[in-house]
């Protein structure tokens, strides 16, 4: 009877288990039936094209762009998704492709992700948008002569500076062109903390690793790599043969930082410090300008400029600017849903409509050729624009990084030099090892 | 005949109200237990098909210096937080438990802060350390004051500061439920023999609340281990990993380097860690306790 009765519960608990595999499969079959309803429609219908894409500041904005282009082009039907803002992009995007309702169009960051969806990226070379792009920010999605993403936009960084307290302490920002330049800058405003009213002259916020292990070790690792993000990610080993330049950048900007710097934060750098102007100059990039924006909108339109981020013996007036995601179109789709996305990529970037979108409503900075610098409605973008198309720029690299090894290795070791707990020496040699053990 | 009748009808009712928890339990914990077992004896990273290789990731541990130093460096922050949450908590309970005013209140007090979620909590005392403590130091020239987080001392203590804030009360609790069950006659008796309140307290109070001891133990051992939230968001291990600790360098391996495998490897290996030792303090303090 016993026996009986533990027989009966097995069976219930089975009986349990049974059922939610059930109602599992059932939605799944929900699904699969819902699939393969729009893709009749698609062949009754022309085309539908499923975006799958990760920036959510541009998730209203967009939506209005597919509007019009829908309107404009009736037989094209386009959903959109959006996965982004904390949560896992990458992650989403792969259980989207194992559920099997693919996404005609998605987004790869870089070298890694284009090794790794390589089987699913069509060639966009014949594209307009691809012609157009600025010169280098395809280098990351390039591979044998082919082009797998077109740039979503173009993001930089340098120092940022506070017009303000430049133009009291009587310097001229234009004239800051060289390392030395910046030092002796530096140096001025440094003595004149009292009168300025600052508590120090940078902010350098050394908790932040992506701060120091991924932008400014950028600046000095993308001349050996010549700016390119391929060599860096086809590369055995790393030199820092602009070494004792980076040690100089961080020595200044951690030596007249508010202290102390291992525990000073982004929001602390960028809101606390540098939005109220305690402090004169920020390492950062385009993307606080909506945040100086909320705090003070006069401050954010008018007294705020980026001087060039200056690596002596390589390029000292110019900009690291790079592209953080790029467009890819899925090449298992039926050839006229491939050309309908790359039809819509063109539009977007290189059409009179679409380019008034990307400035004026997502507020890129464009990656593209064709604009012209007034479109751009923030101070910060536009100087990056004008120095892209003048040149004064060099690529980003870290995105060429190992895994982890920027702000795991490099920027943990960064906070242990500026609190004085590891030589520099230390510092490199380690960073070295860990490259070379990660690209054995 | 009659006992396995009933038996039987008790079993059916039994296992139907444990089975919903049993069920989710199973699937929730139990499975993927075992198959984290199996990946990290495999080479996979989140993606590809998991092949077999063995030990390679345990034995690859041997020489992950950062790993050992996150074992370390969580025994010593296990240690300091269990001595002064346990003590502090005791002498918390001890105070409440007296006829002494507003005990009501401090009660409640003392509890709250283990409402709040390690997460916030971590950002809060992350503005206390860095932000409140250095204006203090400004405005004061208390040395010791300025300069919190950015050392991996003062990160150490900040992290123990901030468990015990958290966990002195919950461990308070438990200990006035036992407190609170001696029997009077007992206090009563040592009075009329004339001990003094030490006397009171270390001879019968003390081992009456032994059994509060393995629980209270227990319960600060394991969590101390097992702390992640209050980590990333006060510290994130700076300066430099130095204040990382276990469970957030398993955290750094999957997630960020992408090694799943090694990561569960190295999840094993502090299963085993917290379980030796759990089992021991178990084992010993239970000895310790007196039957009534």
């Amino acid at each position: 009877m016993s026996r009986f009765g533990k027989g009966l519960a097995l069976l219930l608990v089975l009986l349990m288990a049974f059922s939610v595999l059930i109602s599992g499969c059932g939605s799944k079959s929900t699904d699969q039936s819902n699939a393969s309803q729009s893709k009749t429609e698609t062949t009754n219908k022309p085309v539908t094209l499923d975006i799958f894409q990760f920036k959510v500041e541009i998730k209203d904005a967009l939506q209005n762009a597919i509007n019009t282009y829908m309107k404009e082009n009736p037989n094209v039907k386009i959903n959109l998704e959006t996965v982004g803002g904390g949560q896992d992009y990458g992650a989403a995007l792969k259980a989207k492709f194992n559920s099997g309702s693919e996404p005609a169009i998605f987004n790869v960051g870089g070298p890694q992700d284009v090794a790794t969806w390589k089987p699913k990226l069509a060639d966009l070379s014949d594209t307009k948008a691809a012609k157009e792009a600025i010169n280098g920010t395809l280098t990351g999605v390039t591979q044998d002569g082919k082009i797998y993403g077109l740039p979503f936009d173009l993001e930089g960084y340098g120092l940022i500076y506070n017009k303000q307290i430049f133009s009291k302490a009587g310097i001229d920002p234009s004239s800051i062109k060289t390392f030395d330049a910046l030092v002796n800058a530096v140096k001025t405003l440094d003595s004149k903390k009292k009168e300025l009213g600052i508590e120090a002259v940078f902010a350098f916020p050394a908790k932040e690793t992506w701060v120091t292990g991924l932008h400014l070790s950028n600046a000095f690792l993308s001349p050996e790599f010549d700016g390119d993000v391929m060599k860096a990610f086809n590369s055995k080993t790393v030199e820092f043969k602009y070494g004792d330049a980076m040690k100089q950048m961080i020595d200044l900007q951690n030596k007249y930082s508010v202290q102390p710097t291992a525990s000073l934060d982004y929001s602390t750098q960028v809101e606390k410090l540098f939005g109220t102007g305690k402090v004169a100059m920020i390492q950062q990039g385009n993307w606080v300008y909506p945040t100086l924006e909320s705090l003070d909108k006069n401050f954010a339109e008018n007294d705020i400029g980026m001087l060039p981020y200056p690596v002596p013996g390589y390029k000292e007036d110019s900009y690291p600017e790079g592209v953080p995601m790029y467009w890819a179109v899925n090449s298992d789709k039926p050839a006229e849903v491939q050309k309908a996305a790359k039809d819509f990529l063109d539009w977007l970037y290189t059409s009179d409509e679409g380019k008034q979108i990307v400035t004026q409503q997502f507020k890129f900075v464009p990656a593209y050729n064709g604009y012209s610098a007034d479109s751009i409605s923030d101070p910060l973008g536009m100087q990056l624009f004008v120095a892209a198309s003048q040149g004064k720029t060099y690529g980003w690299v870290f995105m060429g990084y190992p895994n982890n090894w920027g702000q795991n290795v490099l920027g943990a070791d960064i906070q242990l030099y500026v609190n004085g707990s590891l030589t520099w020496d230390k510092v490199i040699s380690h960073a070295k090892q860990a490259w070379a053990d990660a690209r054995k | 005949m009659i006992k396995k009748a009933k038996f039987f009808k008790n079993g059916i009712w039994y296992w139907l109200f444990i089975a919903p928890t049993l069920l989710s339990l199973i699937i929730v914990v139990l499975i993927p237990f075992i198959i984290g077992i199996y990946y990290s004896f495999t080479d996979w990273n989140g993606i590809n098909q998991p092949v077999f290789i063995g030990l390679k990731n345990f034995i690859a541990l041997k020489g992950d210096t950062e790993f050992w130093n996150s074992i370390f460096f969580t025994a010593k922050f296990a240690v300091a937080c269990i001595v002064i949450i346990n003590v502090v908590g005791l002498s918390f309970a001890m105070l409440v438990t007296r006829k002494i005013f507003a005990r009501n209140f401090m009660r409640t007090a003392f509890y709250l802060p283990n409402l709040i979620g390690g997460l916030i909590l971590g950002f809060i005392w992350n503005f206390i350390f860095v932000d409140v403590f250095q204006t203090i130091s400004d405005a004061t020239h208390i040395g010791w004051l300025g300069g919190w987080l950015s050392t991996t001392n003062t990160g150490f203590w900040g992290l123990v500061i901030v468990t015990s804030w958290q966990m002195i009360g919950y461990v308070m609790v438990i200990y006035i439920a036992y407190i609170e069950s001696i029997p009077t006659d007992l206090i009563e008796a040592s009075k009329i023999d004339g001990a003094n309140s030490w006397q009171q307290f270390r001879n019968v109070v003390f081992p009456l609340i032994a059994p509060a001891f393995t629980v209270s133990l227990f319960i600060t051992l394991s969590n101390s281990f097992k702390l992640f939230d209050q980590n990333l968001s006060l510290t994130a291990g700076a300066p430099g990993n130095t204040t990382q600790m276990i469970t957030l360098n398993i955290y750094q391996t999957a997630f960020s380097a992408q090694e799943m495998a090694v990561g569960q490897a190295k999840a094993v290996i502090m299963f085993l860690i917290i379980a030796v030792i759990s089992i021991i303090q178990v084992y010993l303090t239970q000895k310790r306790e007196v039957e009534m």
